[in-house]
């Protein structure tokens, strides 16, 4: 039974665009820069918001250590200008972190403890690597067999999927092939530009004849993984790189990336006080657990489970932002729900736009919404699979 | 005047081309900042573009320039345009540009305004005049000019050719060739200016004759290499192979010059380029660089071009069984006698291509070189024979070898009419009888003995490359056994060399060692393990000795980087299993035994780290397993370059266990950061699972293998030498062995699990075998300190204890016997 008490609105989502890791346009740009600059960014779009009635900022984040570690939220949201009364708190959630930050703060909101909160995610897997800079395994899990899981990198786990679900290396090159071509045509016809917060990038380098030091400028306001000379030869010729004679590569497989997103969400006596409008309403959100060893599927289980939640129908559903860790796990999902492939990822996905760990959720939320609206739909959903064996999804309606 | 301590600051190649950047990277291996000069490139934005992508091309060449592809950062790419001026600052400059004339003679002119007041200039030409070369640049330059003729590929060929032009000063060519042998670590042979001075004339004529007599006697090419290759002491690569490696353009344009400029020679209807290898550079078959040359590779099938056919064919050719037998002959004056009075067509044509290369070397030796010796060495070090044609002519019988040439001249048979000239034949009747003596070697133009060299660097070569004819005592024994040899050159210092052939370790080995280190507390001041030739060690050897040890001939220089040339990982399991010969202890189930070797092995080891004197390896090639163990037990190593270090157990499903992985994990928790060794651990895994062989010295050192104080040296003529001063100056320190570590952090059981965590994916993925799987979270258990909590402190005991039981139990695993059986067997690896 539901303890709302009131709704929970989304007023702003913005994001950074997203550069390929370890090697792209943000190798050198510090996460928790990177949240500064889309807390800045949902704030600036809240004209009239005294930032001292923010009540928390929840920011998710996969590998919450380095340069985003010490609890990024509250270093970030300082940085960022915000006064002191403003909380700030970390969550990890692997995969799902940002989306589960936007649900937390809905939440708060809607048991009425709070009217204003900034939910974001952010990471450099540039600069902090998948498994964190110091991998530490629990000599447990080699004891028990059943354990054994927990150590597989998600490599071996969308192995695993293709192969119980069935899905060939053709139908994973060729989602990867369509991710990049929705990608690169959504690029062209600026669908991206209302969510995308371009980033000032600075670098000083040395040169080593004058002694000086060079500062070079650029700003980034494109996402960096689609690749327009992406064809299905050029993916059929990559090698499996989990196991030998397997079917994940590289090219069908989410890139590495840098990125951050934030969502402002506030109940409709904020929205009245501070004479905002809301670009969309929280609807719901769930997570679920799997086997660790095919994690891939955790939508599967997460997304019937909230659409009952929600007391909505799979083809209620306008728009499903289903996060690509891999084209094998994406097509089991998609081909057991019977999703529609044209309302999944019709602008790309992370094969092509990349997936930067606990950011991803944050920004698939921005793009949502923005798409919903910008295409005069209603229902959407943000969804993915997490790490160790999980899914997650969360609804929202455009207004 | 140029100072004799001629330093190299700083050195410039002029011309990046194969052997310019090759040159470049060499000249970095030795630590020399380097800058590499080529055509600018007006059309790209970094003008010294061309230069740069021949660096980066460094980095992929096999076998590899660089000692360490970092290296390359070293080689600095600048351009003619805007550049020259900076060759004021450099010392030596190498001028390695295309071989034309014009060409060169404009550079020269371009780049003389900017040489430094004693920088040394030369050319690098094959075929040039220098004497010509040298009428190009200003007369107050010319006394500072010569030839320097490196040979292909320059890291690995030991021969230099220095060539003076007539205004060169002898004390430049001095301390060039001074630097040149220490600190490039090579083998220098002053030449005459004559057309392709001394190893190519030869060599490139000894491959005429080759061709001349294949054709003669209706010999295909790879039967020909089969006859010309190891059997008699060349490169398995022989003739045809090797022709295709150098590349058909390369020869035809030697050939070519020769054709051009040695009209007067009685060979000289010889120089020709042969019709059908005229016909494969037309179409630009030019050998290994163009994929299909004399030989084509077809999928894993060799092709040879088959002349009769006028195509390829699969090269199948085998010799006849006799003449194989023949020439394995131990005796070379029975054999030479056995192949000339053989009538079959295989002997016959080895008895002539040795023939007229006898006659036309003795001919020529007063035009080209200034002695025998200079001739046979180069032959040796410029192309990879294991003996120049003097050597091979004086051990077959000199004046029997002499008569029968000039019974075949006489009738008609050599390929050149002209007597043999009157030395050959006045040596004989000489009290000296042969052209190499303890003396020194004949020297026509003063027609004596010409003793080696009296240049100050020869004194740090105690045992310089000998010849055939040359007598070599290493100086006095302290004892011998049947494994080892203790001795000392009249100092304090005393020296071990194994008996062993690989100078492999069993027990007697370990015994003898054991010896020698009780020996050097009592009455010496510090001990040195060098072998008197390479390898250092092949590692241990379990087999219970009971054969006698065999010497066998070492392997050339060519041969060693051919080998490098094939896939390292299957060479490096094959010398795992050669090292770890187990097959008889194994049937015999001798675990027991094998476990009690262990342990004297790890004794031994700790025993050379704890003497009460200092230890010194001396280390060149090979030093794999156990090998590699007693390297890193020694106070210090001194390595050369070419020195091949690896714990390699790993490649036959065992693990280092004569105190490698204790060494490891102890280096790895002596460079921990906040007490946690695993960060180096992983890398360490890394190295013994993977059975990582370091390709250099200096990738041993990157590869922990090596210390970083462990001087890397470039020269192995010198490496006795730098060992002893070495040891003398550790000893001058009053020396102590270092205490016992007692509290060693281990990263224990989360250790062990991440590197499982690992280990488990690669098994998921099918990438390794569960038997992989069970060696790799072996290794890891001995190298993380066993299943302890992370940060126990343990002793040097405790690992040596994780190290034997480990070993002992993939033993005693039917994979890992299999492994070794069948690597043994077949020399390749076995996936189980």
């Amino acid at each position: 039974m539901s303890k709302q008490t009131q709704d929970a609105y989304i007023v702003a989502a913005a994001r950074t665009p997203v550069g390929k890791a370890p090697r792209g346009m943000f190798k050198n740009v510090r996460p928790d820069d990177m949240l500064v600059h889309v807390l800045q960014a949902v704030m600036q779009q809240c004209e009239g918001l005294d930032p001292a009635a923010i009540d928390d900022v929840i920011a998710g984040c996969a590998m919450p250590e380095a340069e985003q570690g010490i609890n990024v939220a509250r270093v970030a949201l300082l940085l960022a200008g915000l006064p002191d009364n403003v909380p700030g708190m970390t969550i990890n959630r692997f995969c799902a972190s940002g989306l589960q930050a936007v649900a937390l703060a809905a939440d708060r909101i809607r048991l009425g403890e709070a009217d204003v909160i900034i939910a974001a995610g952010t990471e450099s897997m540039s600069m902090i690597p998948m498994m964190g800079n110091k991998v530490a395994m629990n000599p447990a899990m080699f004891i028990k067999d059943e354990n054994v899981a927990i150590a597989y990198g998600m490599g071996i786990t969308a192995e695993k999927v293709a192969q119980q679900w069935k899905v060939g290396r053709e139908q994973q090159d060729e989602f990867a092939m369509t991710s990049h071509q929705r990608a690169l045509k959504a690029i062209e016809t600026g669908e991206f530009q209302q969510e995308i917060a371009p980033y000032p990038v600075e670098e000083k380098r040395p040169d080593l004849t004058s002694h000086e030091v060079k500062v070079i400028k650029s700003v980034k306001d494109t996402d960096e993984g689609p690749r327009a000379d992406t064809n299905l030869e050029a993916l059929a010729k990559l090698k499996s790189v989990f196991a030998a004679n397997g079917s994940v590569t590289a090219g069908n497989s989410s890139q590495m990336s840098d990125g951050a997103g934030a969502v402002m969400v506030m109940s409709a006596a904020a929205l009245q006080r501070f004479n905002l409008t809301p670009i969309g309403r929280f609807i719901g959100y769930t997570v679920a657990g799997v086997p660790p060893e095919i994690m891939g599927i955790g939508p599967i289980k997460a997304i019937p489970k909230v659409l009952k939640q929600v007391g909505l129908h799979q083809d209620d559903l306008d728009w499903i932002e289903l996060n690509e860790a891999f084209a094998a796990q994406s097509l089991a999902v998609i081909n057991e729900l019977g999703l529609d492939r044209a309302k999944v990822n019709p602008l790309g996905g992370a094969i092509a736009l990349g997936h930067p760990l606990g950011a991803t959720g944050a920004i698939r939320v921005a793009t949502l919404l923005h798409g919903l609206r910008r295409h005069h739909q209603r229902y959407g959903m943000v969804t993915m699979c997490v790490g160790s064996g999980m899914g997650a999804a969360g609804v929202f309606e455009a207004l | 005047m140029i100072n004799h301590r001629f330093m190299v600051r700083k050195a410039a190649v002029l011309g990046a081309g194969v052997m310019g950047a090759q040159i470049a990277a060499h000249l970095v291996n030795a630590n020399i900042e380097t800058l590499l000069f080529e055509l600018p490139d007006e059309k790209s934005s970094d003008p010294s573009a061309p230069a740069a992508k021949a660096i980066e091309k460094l980095k992929k060449l096999e076998p590899a320039p660089l000692s360490l592809a970092a290296k390359a950062a070293c080689i600095q790419p600048v351009n003619y345009d805007q550049h020259l001026g900076l060759l004021t600052d450099c010392d030596l400059v190498i001028e390695a540009i295309a071989e034309r004339i014009d060409w060169k003679t404009d550079l020269y002119l371009k780049i003389a305004p900017h040489l430094g007041q004693h920088t040394i200039f030369a050319s690098n030409t094959s075929g040039l005049s220098i004497n010509q070369l040298a009428q190009a640049l200003p007369e107050e330059l010319r006394h500072r000019f010569c030839g320097i003729h490196f040979f292909n590929p320059p890291r690995y060929m030991h021969l230099i050719e220095l060539i003076p032009c007539q205004e060169s000063d002898i004390s430049v060519l001095d301390a060039l060739e001074a630097f040149l042998v220490t600190y490039l670590g090579k083998g220098v042979i002053r030449a005459k200016d004559t057309p392709n001075f001394i190893a190519n004339r030869v060599g490139v004529f000894s491959m005429l004759a080759i061709m001349h007599h294949a054709k003669a006697f209706g010999l295909g090419f790879d039967l020909v290499d089969k006859l010309t290759g190891s059997l008699i002491g060349r490169p398995k690569s022989a003739t045809f192979r090797t022709a295709d490696l150098v590349g058909l353009d390369v020869l035809s344009h030697v050939i070519g010059t020769m054709h051009d400029t040695l009209h007067d020679d009685p060979w000289h209807a010889y120089y020709q380029v042969p019709d059908w290898l005229q016909a494969l550079v037309d179409q630009g078959a030019l050998g290994q660089k163009s994929g299909k040359g004399i030989y084509q590779k077809i999928g894993k099938e060799i092709h040879v071009l088959d002349l009769e056919k006028n195509g390829y064919q699969l090269a199948t050719s085998t010799l006849d069984s006799d003449i194989e037998v023949l020439l394995k002959r131990k005796d070379p004056v029975e054999k030479f006698a056995a192949l000339r009075a053989s009538e079959h067509p295989q002997a016959q044509f080895l008895w002539a291509i040795h023939r007229d290369l006898f006659h036309y070397c003795a001919v020529h030796l007063a035009a080209i070189a200034n002695n025998a010796r200079d001739l046979d060495l180069a032959i040796r070090w410029g192309f990879g024979w294991n003996q120049g044609p003097f050597e091979t002519w004086q051990i077959a019988g000199w004046k029997q070898v002499t008569q029968w040439i000039k019974e075949d001249i006489a009738s008609g048979k050599s390929m050149s009419k002209t007597p043999l000239p009157a030395w050959v034949e006045d040596i004989e009747t000489s009290e000296r009888r042969a052209v190499h003596t303890a003396q020194g070697s004949y020297a026509p133009a003063t027609r004596s003995m010409q003793s080696r060299s009296a240049l100050p660097v020869y004194k740090r070569q105690l045992f310089p490359d000998r010849l055939a004819g040359e007598e070599v005592v290493y100086g006095e024994t302290i004892f011998e056994t049947d494994a080892v040899r203790m001795w000392h050159t009249g100092d304090e210092i005393a020296i071990v060399s194994f008996k062993s052939k690989m100078h492999t370790v069993d027990i007697d080995v370990l015994n003898g060692l054991q010896q020698a280190i009780e020996e050097a507390e009592h009455r010496w001041r510090a001990l040195v393990i060098w072998q008197t030739e390479p390898p250092f060690s092949a590692g241990a050897n379990l087999q219970k000795a009971t054969e006698k040890p065999k010497r066998e001939e070492p392997p050339s220089a060519f041969d060693q980087f051919m080998k490098k040339v094939k896939k390292s990982a299957q060479s490096t399991l094959l010398q795992a299993a050669r090292s770890l010969d187990l097959a008889d202890a194994l049937m015999a189930g001798k675990l027991a035994e094998v476990e009690m070797l262990i342990t004297r092995f790890q004794q031994l080891s700790q025993h050379l780290r704890y003497s009460m004197v200092p230890t010194v390896a001396a280390v060149d090639g090979l030093a794999l397993g156990g090998g590699c163990e007693f390297v890193m037990h020694c106070d210090r190593a001194v390595a050369t370059l070419e020195s091949y270090i690896g714990l390699v157990e790993a490649g036959v499903g065992l693990l280092p266990a004569g105190g490698g992985c204790k060494e490891l994990a102890l280096r790895a928790a002596r460079n921990a950061i906040d007490n946690d060794p695993f960060p180096q651990l992983k890398h360490t895994f890394q190295t013994v699972a993977m059975a990582q062989l370091a390709k250099s010295a200096e990738q041993a050192k990157e590869l922990g293998y090596l210390r970083e104080a462990d001087p890397v040296i470039m020269n192995r003529f010198e490496l006795l030498h730098a060992a002893k001063v070495q040891a003398l100056a550790l000893a001058e320190s009053g020396y102590r062995p270092p205490l016992m570590p007692r509290a060693i952090p281990v990263a224990g059981s989360t250790g062990i699990a991440t590197i499982k965590g690992m280990l488990v994916n690669m098994l998921e993925g099918h990438f390794i075998s569960e038997h992989d799987y069970l060696i790799g979270s072996k290794i890891a258990h001995v190298l993380c300190g066993g299943d302890l909590t992370p940060g126990s402190l343990v002793d040097e005991e405790w690992f040596l204890r994780l190290e034997r039981t480990a070993f002992i139990e993939l033993l005693a695993t039917e994979k890992t016997q299999a492994r070794i059986a069948h690597t043994l067997k077949t020399g390749k690896p076995l996936r189980n």
